[in-house]
């Protein structure tokens, strides 16, 4: 029996006498991009991240472009973010023009609230705290110092759709949320999407513009913008997933769950406060010899990935932000120890206890 | 009878055949990049006769990585026409180096002679836009190019099969960016676009750029985007290019049609076909006189008339901080004003067809 990372072949099978009806639908309307399945997404992904407004773009990455480009940051401004994260974040900074400023993590993964305040100078125009994992940040802390310094709240909620942080969800706690429902999310199409959210309606109307070539109508361009658009067919897909999203996170949680019950005696395993509820996008624990674990258990057919294995302030192209090894202790620490288990609804009870008992029988 | 401007309707009546081979890719999962990218990419390259291609989310992404593959971006400025449509200028803007625009001819294309006086020591790159889909004067804009050291960003999202002295367009830049939006001659189900090119170093910087400047899955050589073409409208691209040769000559045949029966009219003036060009009719624009009022009565005949563009990207809102102002483009400014497209679909019947050129008639006899 093997237990593979992923499986989207299976997340879809049984899926696609549901998505195959829709996409049909949406052909035979002729109407394929910013239609009544996209409009009809927004409201009720707004319903259930508990925001005024939803806005779809074509990914995770480009929601955290736009949201930052509606915020007006751009050329000299400086972001702070997490080194352990997605190369995406700190992407989408670059890609506006901005620096990326990393600030290390704590044991949860993620960005240590302490030490922002060393960060910020007077070219600092936002925080971006990513829930990595699909665990919430320290967002009380987080805004709480936004505020105080005058800076923006980005939430890159890529891998937490449906967290839940002091009974808020994520993406509803900073000025933006920001969301991908790539393949490999809990909330997924059948291909690369994404979509913000806000409770601001300035930010709302500068997205919507800026997502579609910054028009204001058919014939008048405001600003600049781009091309990031969530096409209908993906709209329409996420409207047949929307359902699910629930039963899969908890079906994630029941799952992290047992491997935390079973597995915290022998590895670090991710312990949620009272008033965290992670999604578990990944279920990531920290073991000694990490790399020979990681073999016996490949050696047993349970496949395993580790997220991610060079932090970005060591990647060749942060090099000239100057960042040098041993910058932020915690997250490369945790780059060398750090092992995600297989976690997902369609695994089985004896997958899992395969998982269990290859990780004990490595200790033994 | 309405005379519709778009077609989706019609062209998708069976679109059974490519729904059983998208069931088979729901089935394997496999949504990023992969097979049907590669599939698709590879006789994008065989249609447009360039040695490779890569699958982007727009036509505007296309622009905007060639740019970035190129090396412009900050400071930099990009030489192009102002009567395109919002995704050029964007492109150029989004890698934060500044439009410049130069003037256009009766071909509605840049002005090539136009073009060295907007040059000085900050220009990079050229966009030539194929607007209609009818090739620029590609020669002299690579020559120009060449003294000047500069990079050419072929625009042809509107020009799938056009060619310019028998070549496809975008083999005559360092890239030529395409886009398969639903009206385009050759579309697909949403947004994607191709990036061509023959230089592989290009290609390969390209490949990184779209996948957020990833060499391998754990390797960031630089900055990137996802900008990645969808798996999904790749499959449906790879069905439809099949079709997109058999598209085009019946868009370019109502064309020619229209060009025989609307050349006597006074009020109406149409660029002069060329015999070094095959122009592939994305749009078919006619300058006419009283052009809204003939607009506003085609479409009260039932006639989806449109105008691309009426207001030229130097007087948007958002190039005001260029500094441009009205005067500067004549030529540009006199067809704004001017500028009428009539369907010139391939599932445009007969009597449609009829209907159009009848009513022009009708409206200036």
């Amino acid at each position: 029996m093997e237990v593979p990372y992923v499986n989207i072949a299976l997340q879809y099978k049984g899926l696609e006498h549901e998505i195959l009806p829709v996409v049909k639908e949406v052909l035979k309307s002729g109407s394929y991009i910013l239609g009544k399945e996209l409009n009809r997404f927004e409201h009720r992904i707004a319903g259930f991240c508990r925001t005024r407004y939803a806005i779809g773009v074509a990914n995770g990455t480009d929601a955290l472009r736009l949201s930052l480009h509606a915020l007006n940051i751009g050329r000299d401004d400086e972001v702070i973010t997490a080194p352990n994260s997605f190369i995406a974040s700190a992407g989408a900074i670059a890609a506006v023009g901005a620096k990326p400023v990393f600030v290390d993590v704590g044991e949860d993964y993620n960005i240590n609230s302490e030490l922002i305040e060393n960060a910020i100078n007077e070219r600092t125009k936002a925080i971006m705290p990513v829930h990595l994992t699909g665990r919430p940040a320290a967002m009380n802390e987080i805004v709480d110092i936004a505020r105080k310094h005058g800076l923006k709240v980005i939430e890159d909620a890529a891998q937490a759709i449906g967290a839940n942080y002091r009974g808020r969800r994520t993406g509803s706690l900073g000025d933006v949320g920001c969301f991908s429902t790539h393949p490999l999310k809990t909330l997924h199409t059948a291909g690369d999407g994404g979509f913000i959210t806000t409770d601001s309606q300035e930010i709302y109307e500068r997205i919507i513009k800026l997502r579609n070539h910054g028009l204001k109508n058919r014939e008048e361009s405001e600003f600049f913008g781009y091309n990031s658009r969530l096409d209908e067919i993906h709209a329409a897909i996420l409207n047949t997933q929307l359902e699910y999203v629930e039963i899969w996170n908890k079906q994630r949680r029941d799952i992290a769950l047992r491997y935390s019950s079973e597995l915290s005696p022998i590895v670090d395993t991710p312990e949620e406060k009272s008033y965290e509820e992670s999604s578990y996008h990944t279920f990531v624990i920290q073991a000694k010899n990490r790399d020979s674990l990681r073999l016996h258990l490949s050696n047993m057919g349970i496949e395993t990935k580790i997220h991610y294995p060079i932090p970005i302030h060591l990647q060749q192209a942060a090099k000239y932000l100057g960042y040098r090894s041993g910058a932020f202790p915690v997250a490369e620490r945790q780059s060398s120890q750090i092992l995600s288990l297989p976690v997902y609804p369609e695994l089985t009870s004896k997958q899992i206890e395969k998982v269990i008992e290859g990780v004990t029988s490595f200790y033994k | 009878m309405r005379v519709k401007y778009s077609y989706l309707e019609e062209q998708f009546k069976n679109p059974d055949y490519i729904l059983r081979d998208l069931e088979k890719l729901v089935k394997r999962g496999d949504f990023t990049l992969g097979k049907e990218v590669e599939i698709f990419e590879k006789r994008f390259a065989q249609l447009a006769s360039a040695k490779f291609a890569v699958g982007v989310s727009s036509g505007t992404a296309a622009l905007l990585l060639g740019l970035q593959a190129v090396g412009v971006g900050h400071d930099d400025e990009v030489i192009t026409a102002p009567n395109t449509f919002f995704a050029s200028v964007n492109a150029i803007a989004a890698v934060g180096a500044k439009p410049v625009f130069v003037d256009v001819g009766e071909d509605y294309n840049i002005n090539s002679e136009l073009i060295e006086n907007a040059i000085n020591e900050r220009t990079k790159a050229i966009m030539p836009v194929h607007l209609t889909g009818r090739p620029a004067a590609m020669n002299e804009i690579v020559d120009i190019a060449r003294k000047h050291g500069l990079k050419v960003i072929e625009d042809a999202a509107q020009a799938i099969g056009a060619n310019y002295r028998g070549r496809h367009v975008g083999n005559f830049g360092d890239t030529g960016g395409f886009s398969f939006h639903p009206l385009k001659n050759l579309n697909v189900w949403g947004d994607a676009g191709m990036i061509i090119t023959n230089n592989p170093d290009i290609s390969v910087s390209l490949c990184e750029l779209r996948n957020q400047g990833l060499k391998d899955r754990d390797t960031w050589t630089r900055y990137g985007h996802n900008l990645r073409i969808s798996s999904l409208q790749a499959l449906v691209g790879k069905h439809l290019i099949k079709d997109t040769s058999d598209l085009t000559e019946r868009r370019i045949a109502n064309a020619l049609n229209y060009d025989k029966e609307l050349r006597d009219i006074e009020e109406i003036t149409f660029p002069q076909r060329m015999i070094e060009l095959r122009e592939v009719f994305h749009t078919y624009v006619i300058q006419a006189e009283r052009r809204d009022e003939l607009n506003k009565y085609l479409n009260e005949k039932g006639i989806e008339s449109k105008i691309h563009y009426p207001v030229p990207l130097h007087l948007q809102p958002a190039t005001k901080y260029l500094g441009y102002k009205k005067g500067d483009f004549p030529q540009t400014e006199m067809q704004a004003e001017r500028i009428i497209s009539l369907p010139v679909h391939p599932y445009l019947k007969e009597r449609e067809k009829k209907k159009v050129i009848e009513t022009i008639k009708e409206f200036y006899r």
